[in-house]
């Protein structure tokens, strides 16, 4: 009886536009941790702002599509992505400089943070490195060059050009080969050479989970924030440590242009930028942390990119860099890679 | 039969209304974006399309998926159908429930499954390994194999259905007394069989045929990026690149593809009469 | 053992059709966190979690509503025209017949697009308002279809007889031709719910924050997570499905319409 009432109740709403509460944040974040950021910050967010937020998840491509189609009356008020992302929707005129004198915790925010996109357009909230999870039982990793290598054959998946791991995966393979010219048509040449021996390129690292879990795959490039999906595993995963070093990126927060309800946006990203949030997220061990005040015990930090010396060993494409060449990277990896 | 035309009107145009507004013409306009470009009409969406090898590649990938699938139904079709109309009543009318119990499960179940079955530890390889076939597991997630049966698991209760139900309307005596003349059973299945279901055949392989070229979420799982099909080419082309030239054209050789195999197998069916 | 060979064929080929509902079932019993099949141990913690996942219940009312209200709609607008194309001379009645079935030949992906880009994004209309027209559209064709062969079996002669013993028009509409087709009508229903309980392609681009279909919430948890839980939702689901067309095969041989 009670579903029936929700029915004619929908019923009833779905001519009409407004079915939410009079205060509500819609925000659009990656799909991965749901449970633990509600825990961490919807749920305490939602009781000091008296508000409802509304989640939209999804992989960043189809967020980021969706921003942009519905630009002129925005759905998303605020959204977390990669800086690329930003940059790209900066660069289309999608997303609003932001007021950092709202931010109360912004002095505290590591320098590459502050701006990472120039203009005030963004704002970023963590760090993760990003390498090689592999099979320890099964095969060993030394290098980034490992991945295209005879013994991986068949055994091996990489993320998908479109993706944000995929020209970090793309940078590193050029380090490893000693090119270091920033122009990765020759890695995308090679990783089209070996085309059959990689199982598939994914999009979701859920998927490359399940894959790892199935023993389809030993070993793929994955960033840290989906390192716990395979900690957790019976299998024994371990996390690489190249010799070129690992890659690393930032994601960020953007305030959609013109949506109207930049003040909770505001509210919600001082929030959690403070370092009391960005410590429980941390200890949570679902996003690294941005602040510098955030202090862990040894045990979390080992879980996360922490600490100012492995972020600054990173290796970082600028995200200007990423925009300007990706169109090219996706043409070429079209006809060599996916022939 | 009723003569008050402006009566049956009224009755019959609000369903034509409602699909002609909310159905043809935005599918239309989406159809007119290719033709439109900053110069006028023009045709340059589709050159362009063709011109990259990646996409003729999907475009031949698609149709070859598409009739193997069709073709591959037909003749599991027949061999289950034939089976069936030859159960006894009871035993029909269960085994056509099992038949249509697929249809009323999601896709997305159903297509879920071949990951775990089609995995390197998965049942399948288990039983390669075990029977000798290889020494070791082989690769069938993400390739063609993969999704050719996912689509055919999924589609292959509509052709049974269609075959089932046009050779009920076989009079019975046909088979026997075509088996006391002399006719082998190949004779048996191209002069009696065959001609007597074509109609059927028509319908199940429309229906088979044009649903592995629409079907998103069996190569998006199945296939991934590795073995794209127009439908997830789309996809990706609306989602990664904000191209609706693209899309427009490949929802046009959707289109233009179930229509002709809709025709062609018609014309099949009527030729030999 | 004469019908050996029939049942070694309709073996083969149900274990192929039904063989991966079955694991499916077996996969969200299991005990360990990963998908997998055979299951490491069994237990009901994914099938007893899918009632925790506040995303699916709410996309599960919507798919409900769409597939209810749809479905009803679709036959609202269906019936009449199953009526009028059967039983009056209409000019361009090929063109009408051909107009309600287009939704069955054009592609799912391709008319939520459309619908998003030329409906939703210009018009101002929901994206609920936006699925709800797109699942009528598409349950519409079957509604016809179904109902036409239904009222094909039944004689014009007797309405025409209602008629001549004083009954208006309408109530020998109502009290010969509607409980002669409740069978028919019943069965467009269920075809209709199910198709558009399970449509995918529509959907796929009609969405928005906390408005999803539940395939397509089902397709957004995977990004989330492989683990058992959504195996454990199919199988609930089609046993949904089955308890409906089993009801309904008993009530009144549902199969024949189909």
């Amino acid at each position: 009886m009670r579903m029936t009432l929700s029915i004619a109740a929908l019923a009833c709403t779905i001519a009409g536009s407004a079915m939410a509460a009079e205060k509500t944040l819609t925000i659009s974040v990656y799909s991965f941790a749901q449970d633990a950021y509600k825990k961490a910050l919807y749920d305490p967010f939602e009781k000091i702002c008296g508000c409802d937020l509304v989640i939209e998840t999804g992989n960043s491509v189809e967020r980021m599509a969706k921003i942009e189609a519905n630009a002129a009356d925005p759905v998303i008020d605020m959204a977390v992505i990669s800086s690329q992302d930003a940059l790209s929707l900066a660069r289309k005129g999608l997303v609003s400089e932001l007021d950092t004198s709202k931010l109360s915790d912004f002095a505290k925010l590591y320098p590459a943070a502050q701006d990472p996109i120039g203009g005030n357009m963004a704002v970023g909230y963590t760090f993760y490195a990003s390498s090689i999870v592999y099979r320890k039982d099964l095969i060993d990793i030394k290098s980034w060059s490992d991945l295209l290598s005879e013994k991986l054959a068949g055994n091996v998946a990489l993320p998908n050009i479109t993706t944000t791991q995929g020209p970090l995966t793309l940078m590193m393979l050029a380090k490893a080969s000693g090119n270091e010219t920033g122009d990765y048509s020759p890695v995308i040449s090679d990783i089209g050479k070996h085309a059959d021996d990689i199982v598939t390129f994914f999009s979701r690292s859920s998927e490359l989970a399940q894959l790892m879990n199935q023993e389809e795959v030993i070993a793929a490039p994955v960033g840290r924030f989906a390192w716990s999906r395979f900690k957790s595993s019976p299998l024994p995963f371990a996390w690489a440590e190249p010799a070129e070093g690992q890659a690393g990126g930032m994601n960020v927060m953007v305030m959609t242009k013109g949506n109207g309800n930049e003040e909770l946006a505001y509210q919600l990203m001082d929030y959690w930028l403070s370092t009391e949030v960005q410590t429980r997220i941390a200890e949570a061990l679902i996003d690294s942390p941005a602040n510098m005040d955030v202090k862990l015990s040894d045990e979390v930090a080992d879980n996360l990119t922490y600490g100012a010396e492995l972020i600054n060993s990173l290796n970082i494409i600028d995200p200007a860099d990423i925009l300007d060449s990706r169109e090219g990277w996706v043409e070429q990896w079209n006809a060599e890679v996916i022939k | 039969m009723f003569l008050n035309t402006r009566e049956g009107l009224a009755l019959a145009l609000p369903a034509a209304i409602f699909s002609m507004l909310l159905f043809l013409v935005p599918v239309g306009i989406l159809l007119s974006e290719a033709f439109r470009s900053d110069l006028g009409w023009s045709l340059s969406g589709y050159t362009e399309f063709f011109s990259k090898p990646l996409n003729q590649k999907v475009f031949f990938r698609t149709l070859k998926l598409g009739v193997l699938v069709a073709g591959s139904a037909a003749v599991i079709g027949y061999a289950a159908a034939f089976c069936i109309v030859n159960l006894s009543p009871a035993n029909r009318g269960r085994v056509f429930g099992l038949v249509v119990l697929p249809l009323m499960i999601s896709p997305v179940a159903r297509t879920y499954a071949w990951i775990v079955i089609l995995g390197r530890t998965g049942i399948v390889n288990d039983a390669i390994v075990g029977l000798g076939l290889s020494d070791t597991p082989i690769r069938l997630l993400f390739t063609e194999t993969a999704v050719f049966l996912g689509l055919l698991q999924l589609f292959l209760p509509l052709m049974i259905i269609s075959l089932v139900s046009a050779m009920e309307n076989i009079p019975r005596d046909v088979i026997p007394a075509a088996r006391v003349l002399g006719a082998n059973w190949l004779q048996v299945f191209f002069k009696v069989i065959l001609p007597l279901t074509k109609e059927g055949l028509v319908v199940g392989g429309t229906l088979v045929f044009t649903g592995a070229l629409t079907a998103y979420i069996t190569p998006a799982i199945l296939g991934g990026s590795k073995v794209l099909m127009l439908e997830t080419l789309l996809y990706q082309r609306v989602n990664v690149a904000n191209d609706f030239v693209s899309a427009s054209v490949i929802a046009m050789i959707l289109i233009v593809m179930s229509f002709s195999a809709n025709l062609l197998l018609k014309r099949i069916a009527t030729a030999r009469k | 053992m004469r019908n050996l060979p029939i049942w070694i064929i309709l073996g083969l080929t149900l274990t192929f059709m039904i063989g991966p509902f079955i694991i499916i079932i077996f996969a969200g019993a299991s005990a360990g966190d990963a998908l997998a099949f055979p299951p490491d141990g069994l237990s009901l913690k994914w099938y007893l979690k899918v009632f925790t996942i506040e995303s699916f219940r709410e996309s599960f009312l919507l798919s409900m509503f769409l597939a209810i209200f749809g479905t009803l709609t679709a036959l609202l607008l269906g019936i009449p025209a199953a009526y009028a194309l059967n039983r009056y001379k209409l000019p361009g009645d090929e063109a009408i017949r051909t107009i309600v079935a287009a939704p069955i030949i054009v592609p799912g992906i391709i008319v939520g697009l459309a619908l998003l880009r030329y409906l939703v994004v210009p018009l101002d209309f929901t994206v609920t308002m936006a699925l709800f027209l797109a699942h009528t559209a598409l349950v519409l064709p079957y509604a016809v279809r179904v109902v036409s062969s239904s009222m094909n079996n039944l004689r014009a002669d007797m309405e025409e007889a209602a008629v001549l013993l004083g009954c208006t028009r309408m109530q020998a509409f109502t009290k010969v031709v509607l409980p002669n087709i409740r069978g028919g009508v019943l069965a467009a229903f269920i075809l209709g719910f199910v198709t558009s309980f399970n449509q995918v392609p529509v959907s796929l681009f009609l969405s928005g924050p906390g408005v999803k279909t539940l395939p397509i919430d089902m397709l957004a948890y995977m990004e989330i997570t492989y683990d058992p839980s959504v195996a454990a939702l199919s199988a609930l689901l089609a046993f949904m499905s089955l308890a409906i067309v089993f009801v309904a095969e008993r009530l009144l041989g549902f199969s024949r319409y189909v």
